[in-house]
């Protein structure tokens, strides 16, 4: 069922990626050749943010958001796991807000047409509620994860487990560099 | 803006992840602020996402990632084997030349360095260069992808700052090679002394670098369509990043015949992941950036500034130390989202040129990631190779020289950085 999910959302996401890209591709072709079409590219722009938005979803997933670990690399696992934990939550209540904001101000929006093209601004800013939720829920998932697996010690909220130069263990480079000079 | 800032800077150091920092204090203005209403704080967030210039982030990207999948990297490193290994410090200065070229295809530094770290490191080590030197060669020599085009730093820089993405473009050329020039004849001055050379090291004939180059012409050739269909300002860097995706995959399918379905599946995987991290922390910085040019922090900044300091070069020096000191602690995407709106209406207000002035501050926010104490690329190099950091700093000690000197030559001779957008445009 979670990989069924993943996989419907990679393909979403990529088919995503893809029109924005054939879209702007096919709009200068056509330009160049004195046929401009302009809801090609407005259509890429309202494509965009629910691009931006899924990657983000699917970084979380990953725990590759970049952060500064130097303060808190050295800190004892279940110390890291409390502050992420309560990151995450305070996070997750900004976006809840963001998401209440955002559906009002869309239902507010409807009217408003996406430059020329008939198309509702709503497209566009209903991105933000819809990405919050989904990327909130993401980060709560995270974070039961993390505390089903705590004993292990291997699993945090949104960073990846330590990888200072002293524990990365030499099996993980090529053979070649274990040899001391 | 002292409770915004702090609140930032503390979720910044418990480890937060960058976008939730800047989110968050962005946030915090609205909530507090009596008269925004935090519907216009969403707004911010979705109007982000409507700037066609950021575009260009996603498409180079991508074509960053199809590129290495279709084994441009592979044939890169086979030119640039041939073409300089032969000299002192050769795999030094292979890993210096690789660093430029690659630059010219992906955007990113870290991504440079860990990929050099994996494929000339533990060459380097086996031909007898001490570890920290191989490391810091590498993690320093990724410096140079900051300022060649396309580099994703340059495209938020000209966004955020209402600078023209083309003229960045050319105008980070100059730099970005003489910044290889500076880099190879200091890996040079020490190999020789060190006595680095390779004990097969022949020159090539000009028939071996013939076919090398012949191998790796679409990689070699890829820059310098990007920069002839971006001159003149005849498409937009947008535009030109759409093509680069589309040449990406036609050069791997038909002529390298490497890019198969799979690969293209796991370029596009991994680009979504990086964009995702990238543009999440840019529409976070949506909220941030009203609050700065609302609470009109240029303008406090630039009459402390102003009245501090009477010569515009010691201004704009004075800056540049600034965005040095912080670029040490902070991600670099972050400072040109943050600082880019505070410091070019400054530097526009004293006539310095803000495409000088943005490639002066790509380099020294992107430095900050080869050094201690907050160096993304400088960890994962020392973590790839194994290289303790002492001896990593040891041994960059010369290049972080060299660079410097060069970046304070860049600042006197605005000429040297603005000669080709002049020419082209």
């Amino acid at each position: 069922m979670k990989k069924r999910l993943a996989q419907a959302e990679f393909a979403l996401v990529s088919a995503i990626f893809i029109a924005i890209v054939m879209l702007v591709f096919v709009a200068s072709i056509m330009r160049t050749f004195g046929h401009p079409v302009m809801w090609s590219v407005d259509m890429a722009q309202l494509l965009f943010i629910w691009l931006c938005f899924f990657g983000a979803i699917r970084a979380m997933r990953q725990r590759g958001h970049l952060g500064v670990d130097l303060f808190v690399r050295l800190a004892p696992h279940r110390y890291r796991l409390i502050i992420e934990t309560a990151v995450g939550l305070i996070f997750c209540a900004m976006l809840a807000v963001l998401a209440v904001e955002g559906y009002d101000l869309t239902i507010l929006n409807k009217q408003r047409q996406f430059g020329d093209s008939g198309i509702s601004y709503a497209f566009v800013t209903i991105a933000v509620p819809v990405g919050s939720v989904i990327l909130g829920g993401t980060i709560i998932y995270n974070i039961i994860d993390a505390w089903r697996h705590r004993r292990a010690e291997q699993i945090l909220v949104y960073s990846l487990p330590e990888e200072s130069s002293e524990s990365i263990p030499p099996v993980t480079t090529s053979p070649t560099t274990k040899q001391d000079i | 803006m002292l409770l915004i800032g702090s609140i930032f800077l503390f979720f910044l150091i418990i480890g937060a992840p960058v976008a939730f920092a800047i989110g968050l204090s962005g946030f915090t203005f609205f909530v507090t602020s009596d008269v925004m209403p935090l519907s216009i704080g969403v707004q911010k967030i979705a109007a982000v996402s409507q700037s066609f210039p950021l575009l260009a982030v996603p498409f180079f990207v991508l074509a960053g990632h199809l590129m290495n999948e279709s084994g441009i990297t592979d044939r890169l490193f086979k030119f640039s084997n041939i073409a300089v290994s032969w000299m002192a410090g050769g795999l030094a200065q292979v890993s210096i030349i690789l660093s430029t070229l690659m630059g010219g295809i992906s955007g990113s530094a870290v991504a440079d360095a860990a990929m050099e770290a994996r494929v000339i490191g533990p060459k380097m080590i086996e031909n007898g260069y001490s570890k920290g030197f191989s490391a810091a060669v590498i993690a320093l020599s990724s410096l140079i992808t900051a300022t060649i085009p396309p580099s994703i730093g340059l495209i938020l820089y000209g966004y955020v700052g209402n600078v023209s993405i083309g003229r960045l473009f050319l105008a980070g050329i100059i730099p970005g090679v003489l910044m290889m020039i500076v880099l190879m004849v200091t890996a040079y001055i020490i190999a020789k002394k060190r006595n680095y050379v390779a004990k097969d090291a022949r020159k090539p004939t000009v028939r071996e670098l013939a076919v090398a180059f012949w191998e790796a012409k679409w990689a070699l050739l890829f820059p310098v369509l990007l920069i002839i269909t971006i001159r003149g300002g005849l498409f937009t860097p947008s535009e030109v990043g759409s093509f680069a995706v589309v040449y990406a995959v036609f050069v791997g399918i038909f002529s390298h015949r490497e890019l198969g379905f799979a690969d293209i599946k796991r370029a596009l995987a991994d680009a979504i992941s990086d964009i995702g991290m990238i543009m999440l922390i840019i529409l976070m910085s949506g909220m941030v950036g009203f609050a700065i040019t609302f609470l009109q922090v240029p303008q406090t900044v630039s009459s402390a500034l102003l009245s501090g300091l009477s010569n515009p070069t010691a201004i704009v020096a004075a800056i540049l130390g600034i965005l040095f000191v912080a670029g040490l602690f902070v991600e670099s995407t972050v400072l040109v989202l943050l600082l880019t709106p505070i410091f070019v209406p400054i530097i526009k207000q004293l006539g310095v040129d803000p495409v000088h002035f943005g490639i002066l501050m790509m380099t020294l926010v992107t430095l900050g990631s080869m050094t201690p104490p907050v160096g993304v690329a400088m960890y994962t190099v020392c973590a790839i190779m194994n290289v303790r950091v002492e001896h990593y700093v040891r041994e960059s000690l010369p290049f972080l020289a060299a660079i410097l000197l060069l970046v304070f030559a860049l600042l006197m001779l605005p000429d040297l950085v603005l000669f080709l957008p002049r020419l082209a445009f």
